[in-house]
């Protein structure tokens, strides 16, 4: 009888331990530059969620354009998280699909941009066109490496820094237009996201300076060596806050929301923004940024609410069909 | 890429130019002028090949998502990329001339038919879900004649829900488009036709044996169901067909099926087991008399089997068809057991291979081109044999036949795999029951019947 009872023992502990352990699979949609910050991220998060619960959480990750790939989830794209360039992306989740509530960027801190970044300038080693500044940019002969707005997050911000450093200088919206405008004249490429955009700039060899998030211009020189390529801080950029959200519809249909949300609430943890500054992305978290600090340069920053009124209305006005943007560029 | 080469050239033509300049010192503005010229093209071609790089990629990613379209003698298909979702159109058409010889002149029975007149829609969803939809426009009236949805687990195992052939007949299984005659035999005169019901069917053995089986409402002997059955009583039908030398290829028994099938059941209707049992030429030459209801059990079995080598096919199907019925509502109950069977085969003249799925030509009809497509002579025998005991009482010997034999001779013109003119030629001659007077009251069954049936058709 001992034996007996000791052996169903035995099996019940197994039977309970093979039912509760389970493996949950995550799809995180996002950005175009972010595929190694979330390769990182994910291992830390895997660890972290096996140990607190048992369970083996594998995330899967798509990147590209942050607008083409806030389409796709609109398009049924089931991703349980989005972790996208700007808010107006995530934005599209709610008014195109109502996939997620209209207020979902109260649901996480700092409007749910656990991380920031901003916009500098990539150009070759010895800076041979002399670039100092987004002047330099509009200058004849000077060949100017940036994505489509129309399919990429980090465009948008590039365009909305030029903007603005113009506005700033000559005083006016029609100013900054007409500057933007110029910008853009020297432009020959037009990469839909801004991984792309760093390729032909690296890879290709092909543009004098190349618009880019501060992480990715990391990443170039990272990668493909400090020795080619150099950084050059502008004197006016953008805050560049990208933001991330769970895809509730999907959460709910696919029964991952609790580790979706914790996927996310991590992020904004010592190790989620410890690895966040490790990749070149700017901590929320003082003390781990203050860590990083010798990576970031200080520079004047202008913010999307102060400077265009939130992403709502500088989407409206620059990006949408009709746009300043389409104006500017059939020209 | 014109534009590239065009650049290309005119870079290798500045470099060729500096080339003796540089062995010939000459003014360096000069000199630095054209390396600046070299340059600014060569970042031109990087532009171009980038840009042209960009649009095959945006093209690639595109064709993932973008939906294929096909158009075939199949039909038109639309298909995501994945093939997991699909819908397909097809279509068919038949206008027949049905012409009788030798009839007394007193039927009003020849002339045009539309036979048949089908938009088909079916195809798939998420992979496994399969769905068709099946309105016939052709006849007397418009109907629903399949609506059905499928769904598949595994080759082995797959499931229909709805309206469909029923799984007992073989030619009537056979689509309509491809059997060897414009009319089934009379032996398809007892089995069930398209009926309400659920089915799983698959193939084992590597699709050696193919099985079916399913819950229907039940219909009569080559009736349809009217896409609802209110009754208490359902029929149990099943089949199998095993095709034992499918993998061996140099045998000649490599196309050889056979099997067996059968329904049974209890009915209880209002109406006789079947609306009459037709000729060749789609004329009634037995029905049951309007007071006969059916009551009690119901059974078909029909051994049949499918055989085809190179341009020769032949089918043979038997069928047994047993109904319980009452002369009246309240009449004493009869079990009558009708049979039928038929040996049809085809052979294709023109070299190409006999199938259960039609014959493709070689070549299409082509008048400037000399090519005629595919020609198939096929012929027939069949007999449809009617129990004696339904005479006098559940049918008027004075007005119905109780057997029909038939033969026909046919040829097919397949002018492409879709369109097609078919000829056939039956004659039918009817047995009486003792009972039955020296000359039918029906003036059709005074003779024998001498029909030319030609069809046009077109089907994809």
């Amino acid at each position: 009888m001992k034996f007996k009872t000791l052996l169903l023992s035995v099996l019940a502990v197994l039977a309970a331990t093979a039912a509760t352990a389970k493996t949950i699979e995550l799809l995180n949609v996002s950005y175009d530059p972010t595929r190694e910050l979330y390769v990182d991220y994910n291992k830390a998060f895997a660890t972290y969620w096996k140990a607190k619960t048992g369970d083996d959480v594998v995330v899967k990750q798509s990147h590209g354009g942050s607008g083409k790939q806030a389409r796709s989830v609109v398009d049924g794209l089931p991703a349980d998280v989005v972790t996208l360039a700007l808010a107006a992306d995530v934005d599209a989740l709610a008014t195109n699909a109502h996939l997620i509530p209209a207020d979902w960027q109260k649901r996480l801190p700092q409007n749910s941009a656990p991380y920031t970044s901003t916009i500098v300038f990539l150009v070759r080693k010895g800076n041979p066109k002399g670039i100092k500044d987004w002047d330099d940019l509009v200058k004849s002969g000077v060949s100017v490496i940036t994505p489509n707005p129309k399919t990429s997050g980090g465009a948008r911000w590039n365009y909305l820094a030029a903007w603005a450093y113009a506005k700033h200088k000559y005083g006016s919206d029609a100013a900054a237009q007409k500057f933007v405008g110029e910008l853009y004249r020297n432009v020959p490429v037009l990469d839909s996201g801004a991984r792309g955009s760093t390729v032909t700039f690296v890879q290709r060899e092909i543009g004098d300076v190349a618009i880019s998030w501060e992480n990715e211009a990391f990443f170039a020189l990272k990668e493909f060596g400090a020795d080619k390529f150099e950084i050059v801080v502008p004197s006016i950029s953008i805050l560049a806050e990208p933001t991330v959200s769970v895809v509730d519809r999907v959460v709910k249909k696919k029964g991952t929301a609790e580790v979706a949300k914790a996927y996310l609430e991590y992020l904004y943890s010592d190790e989620g923004q410890d690895i966040a500054g490790r990749n070149y992305y700017r901590p929320r978290n003082p003390a781990i940024a203050a860590k990083y600090a010798a990576n970031f340069p200080q520079l004047t920053l202008v913010t999307i609410d102060a400077e265009f009124g939130g992403w709502t209305k500088a989407q409206k006005t620059h990006f949408a069909d009709g746009g300043v943007f389409d104006q500017i560029y059939a020209k | 890429m014109k534009t590239i080469s065009r650049l290309g050239l005119a870079l290798l033509a500045a470099t060729a130019f500096i080339h003796p300049l540089t062995a010939a010192p000459a003014d360096s503005a000069e000199l630095q002028a054209l390396r600046d010229q070299v340059n600014a093209l060569a970042q031109q071609i990087k532009v171009l090949s980038r840009q042209i790089e960009i649009k095959e990629e945006a093209a690639t990613a595109a064709a993932a998502t973008t939906p294929k379209i096909t158009v075939s003698d199949k039909g038109v298909t639309l298909a995501s990329q994945d093939g997991a979702n699909s819908i397909k159109l097809r279509g068919l058409v038949q206008l027949d001339s049905r012409l009788f010889f030798g009839d007394g002149g007193g039927v009003n029975n020849n002339g045009f038919v539309l036979r048949r007149a089908r938009i088909i829609t079916e195809g798939t969803f998420a992979k496994n879900y399969s769905y068709q939809l099946v309105p016939e426009f052709g006849g007397s009236s418009v109907s629903i004649l399949d609506a059905n949805i499928g769904v598949t687990l595994d080759k082995s195992f797959q499931l229909k829900f709805g309206k469909f052939k029923s799984p007992v007949g073989l030619e009537l299984l056979q689509s309509d488009s491809w059997t060897f005659f414009n009319e089934r035999s009379i032996v398809t005169n007892l089995v069930p036709n398209r009926d309400l019901g659920v089915q799983a069917s698959g193939d084992l053995l590597g699709g050696k044996l193919n099985y079916a089986a399913g819950i229907f409402g039940g219909v009569g002997d080559g009736g349809s169901s009217n896409n609802a059955d209110f009754d208490n009583e359902k029929d149990l039908v099943a089949r199998v067909l095993a095709s034992p030398f499918k993998d061996a290829a140099d045998s000649s028994l490599q196309g050889l099926s056979f099997g067996v099938s059968g329904s049974i059941g209890r009915e209880k209707t209002a109406a006789g087991r079947t609306s009459g049992y037709k000729t060749d030429g789609q004329q009634t030459f037995f029905s049951y008399n309007s007071s006969v209801v059916s009551d009690g059990q119901v059974w078909r079995v029909s051994p049949q089997a499918d055989y085809r080598n190179g341009s020769f096919g032949a089918i043979a199907e038997y069928v047994v068809s047993t109904v319980n019925v009452r002369p009246t509502a309240t009449g004493a109950k009869k079990e009558l057991q009708n049979k039928g069977w038929q040996l049809a085969a085809g052979y294709v003249l023109t070299g190409e291979d006999s199938s259960y799925n039609g014959v493709s030509p070689a070549t299409n009809f082509n008048w400037e081109k000399g090519t005629w497509g595919a020609f198939e002579v096929t012929g027939r025998f069949a007999n449809l044999k009617v129990d004696d005991a339904a005479f006098p009482l559940f049918a008027s010997a004075a007005t119905n036949a109780d057997e029909a034999s038939s033969f026909g001779a046919g040829l097919n013109w397949y002018l492409s795999k879709t369109v097609a003119f078919k000829f056939d030629y039956y004659q039918t001659h009817f047995g009486f029951n003792a009972a039955a007077p020296a000359v039918s009251g029906t003036q059709i069954l005074r003779q024998d019947e001498k029909a030319f049936i030609s069809r046009f058709q077109l089907a994809f």
